[in-house]
This record gives C-alpha cells, structure tokens and sequence, in this order.
C-alpha cells in the first residue's frame, strides 16, 4: 500500500494514489474544479490555465491537470488569492468571446456560461467593436456546426479527431488571438464518431446540425437508456420532451460515460438514431385489414393461439427485451408451440468497425443466445413449411418476403408500420423501444437495464402487458 | 390560558331597531344623488365603452408587441426566455436559422395565447433583446373564437407602441 499517500485538500486530510492526476482526484471528491482543455478520455493538455490551484511550496498556482499528487501535498482550490487568478483567466478567455448566447444552442450546458454567469462579468472592459471577428454558421459536414468567435481552443475536438478516431480533419489555423478551429482546406469531417466532438466541446463553439434552433436544452427531461443500433448497446442518454398540446417526443441522444461498454463516446448513427423510434408507427390493430379495438384482436389471438397450439411457429427477435422473451419462452415451453428467434437481416458487416460498431444491428441477441432460443436456419425453414400459424412478434424478417405466408394464418405484434402487415391476419401495435421498460445483454454480456421515461398521450401497449392479456384470456377459454 | 369575554356588539336597542342606521345609510345616498343631479363632470364611472379612458399609464401592461429594428426586421431571436420565465406557459416559440444576415436565429414561430396569459409582464423584463413589449396600451382584446385569441407573429408585429404614451 505504498502507492497510497496523505495530502491535504482545502484543510481537510485525504488519502489519494500516488502519481494520479490532481484534478481526477478532485473530481472524484465533488470538487468542482473550473476547467476547459481536460477531459478524462482525451488527457492533459494545459492550455486553457483554467484548474489552476494553489500548492503550498509552489511559487505560483498550478494547473490542477497537469499535477501529480505527491505525499505530504497541500492543496487550496478555494481563497482569495486563486480565485483572482481564476477570475482573470476567465475575463482572458471571454476577451473575444461574442457573449451570444441567446442564439447559441449550447447556452444551459455551456461552462464558459456557467462560469461567467457566476463571475459575473457582465459589463465587458473591451469594446465590442474591437473584439475579433470570425466566421459563424460554418458547417464542417457530419451534422457539426463550427462558430469560431465562440471557441475558447482549449483543443478537445483537434485531440479527438488525432487521438481517438485518428482521422485528423481538424486544426488550429493562424496566430495569437485570430486562432482559429477548422478543418483543412478544402476537408470536411468524415469520421462516423465526429458528433461527439458536439458533447466534447465545452462551449458552443460546435454545436449539432441536427438538434440546431430544435429546442432549449433546460426544457428537455432525460432518462438513461441504450442505444439499440448495434449489439454494442452504447450507454446513452435520452433527451426527451412531452411541449404543451403536443406528444412526447425525443429531441437527441447523448453518449453516457460508461467504462463497462461504451466509454465516452457512440457513433453518428447510434446517436441519431432517435429519428427512427417515432417513424413510421403502428397505432391501430385490425384483423383481415380492417381496423378494430385493441381487445378484439387480443381476442382474436387468444382464439388462434389455444386452437392450434402445436400448428403454431413463435418467430422473436433480438429487439425484445431479456424480460420479454423469458415470457414468450415459458409460454411456449407450457403449451407445446414452437420458439425461432431466426434473424439473419440484422447483422451488417459492413457497419462494423474497430471502435465501438459491431456487425450484429440489434441489441439483445445475446439475451436470446443466453435463453436458448433456436436461430438456427435449418431447424426455422423445416418448422416455417411444416406450421400453419406464424406469429411474428418485432422481427422484421418477412419484409421482403411475404410469399412465404402463403397458406398461412399470420399474427404480427410489430411497432412499426411494415409491408407484412398486408398479409398478416392479425396485427396487433407494441410499445417502441424506448417506450417500455427492460433489460438487454450485449455482445460482451453486459446486460443494461432501461426505465423508459416517456409519457405518451395514448400510450401503446407493451409487449409484456399484452400477451398477459392473451395468456389470461387463453386460460379463460381452456 | 384564561379566557378572555370580548363583549357583542350591536345588542343595544337602538341596534335592534335598524331604522336608525338605515336612516343615517340612506342620508349619505341621498348626498351624492343630489350632488351628482347638479353636476356630473366629477362622475367616477364612465359610461364605457362609448366613453374611452384617457388615464392609462406608460407603465400599464396591455396586449403584447414584438419590435423591430432599425432596419425594420423583427429583433427577437427565438432565445426562449420569455417561455422560460411564462408562469402561464402561455408562449409557442419555434426557432429557424435567420439566413438575411442580421442575426444568426430568429421565430419560425411565435404564438402568444392570450387566454392563458396572466399579464405579468415576465416575458417583458426576460428578453435580452428588449423584442417583446407590452406598451400597446390595449387593454380590451374580442373575439368570438378561441382560435383569434391566438396572436401570431405577424400580429404581434403589427402592434405598435400606444400613442398616448411619451415618447421615451
């Protein structure tokens, strides 16, 4: 235990590792330490002066980021003295900066705000027409908006694009205070991680072409969830908001830290694939194309289901939560139909990479492997031409192959609006998603829980709530 | 604690009887009537609304106004603080991206319904931009429908300061 040693912080005695980084350390105890340039994932710069504290036997204040704690330490983060020296870096970084925050999106998220709100550095000792002028509005490509009179170049994002997806778009161009951030000439982003330089940036200097003008980010409700667009399973948050007179709806996902799965980071396309939960939906149930009550299909069901149990093929898929196919499993184990969970179109070698993308698009095959559900091919094409009844249950596999339900009774649970729904005999909607609670095992057995926060005004029912439905109204029958 | 009797009022004779103190009721009445039938350039009560009042003041929070400036473009930028500080949630805000060159955002949208809205004047003290007032002076607002209580922005825009106010 020689690694461990005593420092004080603030008068209070502490014990901390030997050679960790002083601010880390700081973090871990609450102590909110100003900074721009650090963060965890992307290491030390020490270019923004921001986290400087006071060491005693040191001559000046030191960057809290670029100190090892060492035995015997005494730190001040708090007095007079470093906060005037905290204060005047501050006033340095906003010498340029256009105070614009009405019309920033990162204004409510933003510490260069936060800061300055508590500083209160309201009236400006430069005159606004002598501050430096640079471009706005600049679309770098990949959904990321660039405004350089915002930017306090702390670097994240050039450290990002060098470090992290080493596809270097990004650099810091002329002198003194006309430095600027941007891609190189003639360049644009092209790395399918760029959007996280959107969450990296402390300022609003990149902001996300996608969410600009959407909403004002303290208006949003947030919930942690998954990402579902690979069997990663990247930890994110959901940003959501149910507006006066309107539905509840999702604005955008941000990466979760998550040291187990995903680190600090998803992808551009986990990221927006919010857009995909809300289109195209399926709200209304019918039988034979004709719309009815939600009761009466469950009805319908029940009645097909009990009728002929061993003519009957139960197609799940990866989509379905742990919770959700341990129900239809016991389900099927107690009344003698037959299980697949055969779904080969989800996997997609080319979305793959070394990063974080995985080739399997759907989030829970791991859950289903871990149930012993069949997804054999061989064993699914013998049982699909030998059962006369095929309930689907949110698998998207006959989409392009609807001839295979000839001669046969069709029930299809599905939140998505689908071309099957046209040969199904039953449709019945389920709740999205994002709109149910779960949990889900990805590729590395990691399993994640999710407790949906959205409130929708006419909730569609989960899963699980309606086949406890059919299940009571099979046990009515029998 | 004690009890302390506090002693009824009104249980004298005079009291019981009433007509003592309609009498003195109806000699105050019978004042002003007098006074009212000789001269009635004091009357308090206007007959509104043939009448108008002349004395509302610079400081009176009438139906909401978006301005513009110099160049005669609308100032807001769709910041929202006005809908932050509504304590009626009574602003529809939608932002776009201001593409003339003044501003880099400005409302799309910008729906004010006047029925939910409680005239406090929050929106008025939030905007940093001094884009919304409410120095229209109109303190009567009709309609026979729900929707016409909805200003939009071009009616929020077509809203100019009261004229009987000073200039400054």
């Amino acid at each position: 235990m020689s690694n461990i040693v005593n420092i004080v912080i603030d008068g209070k005695e502490v014990e901390a590792e030997k050679g960790a980084v002083l601010i880390d350390y700081l973090f871990k105890q609450d102590i909110d330490i100003p900074h721009f340039c650090y963060h965890p994932a992307l290491g030390t710069d020490g270019n923004c002066r921001m986290c400087m504290v006071e060491i005693e036997g040191s001559k000046r204040p030191q960057i809290s980021c670029d100190t090892p704690v060492k035995e015997g330490m005494v730190v001040r983060t708090q007095g007079e003295n470093i906060e005037q020296v905290r204060r005047d870096i501050l006033e340095l970084e906003l010498i340029n900066h256009p105070v614009d925050c009405p019309t920033c999106d990162q204004a409510g998220e933003c510490k260069l705000q936060d800061y300055y709100m508590a500083g209160g550095f309201y009236e400006s000792r430069l005159e606004a027409e002598s501050k430096v002028k640079a471009k706005k509005a600049v679309d770098l490509g990949k959904n990321v908006m660039l405004d350089q009179e915002r930017c306090v170049l702390c670097t994240r994002c050039t450290r990002f694009t060098d470090e992290i997806t080493h596809t270097n778009e990004l650099g810091i161009f002329s002198r003194a205070d006309h430095s600027v951030i941007s891609t190189f000439p003639g360049q644009e982003l092209e790395s399918d991680y760029s959007m996280n330089i959107v969450d990296l940036c402390p300022v609003g200097a990149l902001t996300s072409k996608d969410f600009r003008f959407n909403q004002r980010v303290w208006f949003l409700e947030s919930f942690e969830a998954i990402c579902s667009g690979c069997s990663k399973g990247c930890s994110i948050h959901v940003d959501h908001k149910k507006e006066k007179y309107k539905d509840d709806q999702i604005f955008r996902f941000r990466p979760r830290e998550d040291h187990d799965v995903n680190g600090y980071f998803i992808c551009d396309d986990g990221r927006l694939s919010y857009k995909d939960e809300n289109d195209n939906r399926l709200n209304d149930a019918s039988i034979n194309q004709e719309t009815v009550s939600t009761k009466e299909a469950l009805t319908n069901i029940a009645d097909v289901l009990t009728a002929n149990p061993n003519d009957t093929l139960l197609l799940v898929s990866p989509f379905l939560s742990n919770e959700e196919l341990a129900l239809i499993k016991e389900y099927t184990l107690n009344n003698g139909t037959t299980l697949s969970g055969y779904s080969p179109q989800y996997y997609d070698e080319s979305f793959a990479d070394d990063m974080l993308r995985t080739s399997d698009r759907s989030p829970n095959r791991a859950g289903m492997m871990a149930l012993r559900i069949n997804e054999n091919e061989k064993d699914f094409n013998e049982l699909l031409s030998q059962k006369k009844v095929i309930v689907v249950i949110e698998n998207s596999y006959f989409e392009d192959k609807a001839e295979l339900f000839k001669d046969k009774k069709v029930i299809l649970f599905s939140s998505k609006d689908t071309k099957v729904k046209e040969f199904a005999n039953t449709v019945l909607p389920v709740a999205s998603f994002l709109e149910k609670d779960g949990s889900y095992t990805n590729s590395e057995s990691v399993t994640q829980h999710i407790k949906s926060g959205i409130r929708k005004n006419a909730p569609v029912g989960t899963l699980t709530s309606l086949w406890k439905a059919i299940e009571s109204l099979s046990k009515e029958k029998a | 604690m004690g009890i302390k009797t506090v002693k009824r009022h009104g249980d004298t004779l005079r009291d019981k009887l009433y007509i003592p103190a309609i009498v003195s009721g109806m000699k105050t009445t019978m004042r002003h009537f007098v006074t009212n039938i000789k001269d009635n350039s004091n009357l308090i009560t206007k007959s509104y609304p043939e009448v108008q009042p002349t004395d509302i003041t610079d400081r009176y929070r009438g139906v909401h106004r978006l301005t513009k400036r110099e160049d005669d473009s609308i100032s807001c930028v769709a910041c929202y603080m006005c809908a932050t500080a509504c304590p009626a949630d009574c602003m529809f805000i939608e932002a776009t991206e201001r593409t003339d060159g003044v501003d880099e955002k400005m409302p799309a949208v910008f729906n004010i319904d006047l029925l939910e809205c409680v005239f406090c004047g929050y929106c008025v003290e939030a905007c940093p931009c001094d884009a919304i007032r409410m120095d229209t002076g109109i303190f009567s607002f009709v309609a026979d429908q729900r929707k016409d209580f909805i200003l939009s922005k071009e009616a929020l825009l077509a809203n100019t300061r009261s004229k009987d106010f000073s200039d400054d």
